[in-house]
């Protein structure tokens, strides 16, 4: 990472520890004791004597005690203890919410009683089992061990420290943030794809989180991330980040979305490294099953497109089979000229285009031999204001036979044909090339002389996939045959994959999956690992 | 004699149940009712929020029992045992992992070699947190082992953020949720994806 990237990335830790300590809600209790956290059930459980605190002031202690996080129920087990300022009270059990008014207090030889957070005197009330379940759980199987939990209501809980039991070598960390807001903007994320990536929450709130993410990145390798996301439940988020690799360029990201009422929707999203910015705007309309798209994206440099889609719904067929067309509007263009191989490109500085795009499925069928198939057919093509049309064709096959009955095979089938067209001018934009084109490993690719601008992609591949009491194994063999391709220019002509998701613990699932190339830019074969760990 | 016969077996049977308190000679039961302690039982014997096994004499009584995996739900213990009886009872065993189901179809113009996920708040929302089963071209499936009692929230992508789920009107929408049942089953009909118009 440069020196310039460092501080940067400094920065960005200054403006986004900042920012969400003035969004953060109030933690509304602290928990100590022997924590066991179950992550799928929300089930925080005290044992050996706990102790806590919540925000209005209330003190409560009791010898265990159970906070379920989807409810914020609190109930105190055995010798319970519950004070605030001069009032206090106690019981075998008490059951109240952490935002909530109502105290239940269990006594087990004269039943129950009721009262406020004000801890006044109890009235007597019927005996509501619900209020005073504590659930039976295994600690061995619990996600998270700890002794101290701050807890923000329907937002996270802060573990400090915590222990993960089942995880590889169970290491604890100082501090570990627990996200459980459902609202759709904290999955989103404005950093790019990664072979690896690992968050870790810093600071969060019920409409933020804040992350460090440890990443392994294609290309840069190791990598650190920062990413700030701001959620208003499922209607609207921000995400905003910056990506360092320890050798590389750092990478900045955002990408916002808004709901409109029920039919509209508006995102943007940049992306900025040292070789310039790339920025969007999309905003789309659903009217009953059709819609309309509009986008435009700007890069650095000059650079611009701009696309207006309208589609119909999918219209049925016989046999099930539907239809759907989609119609395209727009310009790309470029400061000082797009179409750059022309002697006047300063002409051409804005290209407006139009195109069609129809595409025909059909449902999942069965065919002889007990498979099943189902087949998709898409066409377009694009005309544009220079002579210059664009054609496509794409289509797939795929056929599902199940062998046992946990055993299937898939065979399918991928092609797509497309063809870019400049009348009387196709030499100048695919002029035949002097010298032949290199591979990677130097063999010269005399075949390349032959393209002109036609391309085809096709696919083969079959996959065995056995599915055993929660495991998955797979086996994937695929063909390709693709033109222009040759000896490490375009895709592996054979690839072999092979992957097993399992889990050797209750709680921590394993998917890992190697793939091979054969025979591919003067190796014999090029190992591919890919590795993840599952909750 | 039916009578007797019913006492009989109650009287016979292992309860698994949590403590929630043991004071003098009353316990009380998670998400149950108030036992009496059998004569000579003493309250060392249940520790509050640990699970634990119990016996009921002829008198309904309790004594405490060694844990086997033969023990009862609380549920089943007598309502008549109870000396104080709750309005309703709930069973808290939350330490069986049950088999909640997903299936999901997906779209038509869903690129036919994509693996399709969910992702779960468990990961913090890891938009590959977990990889389907393909049952056929457009159906996927998972069996996932939850606990008992657990309702998770979960969307479907198609391994990143960017190949999200999204509604007809292309819109997200709220995150679907996997009941800790047994045998639960949940089915979801992706209109849409993130990327693909």
């Amino acid at each position: 990472m440069t020196r310039w990237g460092l501080t940067r990335a400094a920065l960005a830790c200054l403006a986004f520890t900042a920012a969400p300590g003035a969004a953060d809600a109030r933690p509304t209790a602290t928990v100590d004791g022997s924590i066991v956290f179950f992550s799928d059930t929300l089930a925080l459980i005290v044992r050996d004597g706990a102790t806590v605190k919540l925000a209005d002031g209330t003190r409560a202690h009791a010898d265990a005690a159970y906070l379920d996080l989807r409810t914020d129920r609190l109930v105190l087990a055995g010798r319970a203890h519950v004070a605030r300022g001069a009032a206090a009270i106690d019981g075998d059990a008490i059951a109240l919410e952490l935002d909530g008014t109502r105290v239940d207090v269990l006594d087990a030889a004269s039943g129950v009683g009721r009262t406020t957070r004000a801890l006044g005197p109890t009235t007597a009330a019927d005996f509501d089992a619900e209020r005073f379940v504590f659930p039976d759980v295994d600690d061995r199987y619990a996600f998270i061990k700890s002794k101290h939990a701050t807890i923000t209501p329907h937002a996270d809980v802060r573990f400090s420290p915590a222990a993960f039991p089942t995880s590889v070598g169970g290491v604890p960390v100082p501090s570990y943030l627990h996200t459980f807001a459902t609202g759709a903007g904290f999955g989103s994320t404005s950093l790019a794809g990664a072979t690896f990536d690992q968050p870790y929450g810093l600071w969060g709130s019920p409409t933020s989180l804040t992350a460090l993410h440890a990443r392994w990145e294609d290309g840069p390798g190791a990598a650190l991330a920062l990413q700030q996301q701001i959620v208003s439940g499922d209607d609207a988020y921000v995400a905003a980040s910056i990506d360092a690799p320890l050798h590389g360029y750092s990478v900045h990201g955002f990408t916002a979305y808004r709901r409109i009422g029920s039919r509209f929707t508006a995102i943007a999203d940049a992306s900025g490294t040292i070789y310039g910015t790339v920025a969007h705007a999309g905003f789309t309309a659903a009217f009953g099953a059709a819609g309309g798209r509009l986008d435009y994206t700007r890069v650095s440099g000059g650079g611009s497109s701009f696309n207006a889609s309208l589609r119909t719904p999918d219209r049925p067929l016989p046999g099930g089979a539907t239809w759907r067309l989609r119609g395209d509007f727009g310009f790309d263009a470029q400061r000082g000229g797009l179409l750059g191989l022309l002697p006047d490109a300063h002409n051409y500085a804005t290209v407006w285009r139009h195109g069609l795009d129809l595409s025909v499925s059909t449902p999942v069928v069965r065919v002889p031999l007990g498979a099943t198939m189902a087949t998709s057919l898409d066409t377009s093509r694009t005309w544009f204001s220079f002579p210059h049309h664009r054609d496509a064709l794409g289509a797939s096959v795929n056929v599902t036979r199940p062998l046992a009955r946990n055993l299937k095979l898939f065979l399918n089938y991928q092609g797509s044909w497309g063809a870019d067209v400049y009348p009387n001018t196709q030499g100048l934009f695919y002029p035949t090339p002097t010298t032949p084109l290199i591979t990677p490993d130097g063999t010269p690719y005399f075949g390349y002389a032959a393209f002109s601008g036609a391309t085809t992609f096709r696919a083969q591949s079959g996959e065995l996939q056995f599915t055993p009491n929660g495991t998955s194994l797979r086996l994937t063999v695929t063909h390709t045959a693709d033109f222009p391709q040759f000896n490490g220019f375009g895709r592996p002509q054979w690839e072999v994959r092979g992957g097993a998701r399992f889990r050797p613990f209750p709680n921590i699932g394993i998917d890992v999956s190697r793939a091979y190339d054969f025979a591919w830019g003067g190796t014999r074969w090029q190992p591919r690992w890919s590795f993840a760990i599952t909750p | 004699m039916h009578a007797v016969t019913l006492a009989a077996a109650a009287a016979a049977a292992i309860f698994r149940i949590v403590p929630l308190a043991c004071d003098g000679d009353r316990l009380a039961v998670a998400g149950a009712g108030v036992l009496r302690l059998a004569e000579g039982t003493s309250c060392s014997a249940f520790v509050p929020g640990r699970a634990t096994a119990i016996a009921l004499d002829a008198d309904n009584r309790v004594t405490p029992q060694r844990l086997t995996p033969a023990a009862l739900a609380a549920a089943k213990i007598p309502r008549a045992a109870y000396v104080l009886a709750p309005a309703a009872g709930r069973d808290a065993d939350e330490t069986a992992l049950v088999t909640t189901t997903i299936d999901v179809l997906v779209p038509p113009r869903t690129p036919p070699g994509d693996d399709i996920y969910i992702s779960t708040e468990r990961s913090s929302w890891s938009p590959a947190e977990i990889r389907m089963d393909r049952v056929d071209a457009r159906h996927f499936r998972l069996a996932l082992q939850l606990h008992r009692g657990a309702r998770l929230a979960f969307r479907v992508t198609r391994g990143s953020y960017g190949t999200i789920e999204r509604n007809e009107a292309r819109a997200l929408p709220p995150a679907h949720i996997a009941p800790g049942e047994p045998d639960a089953h949940v089915t979801v009909t992706i209109p849409a994806w993130a990327d693909i118009d």
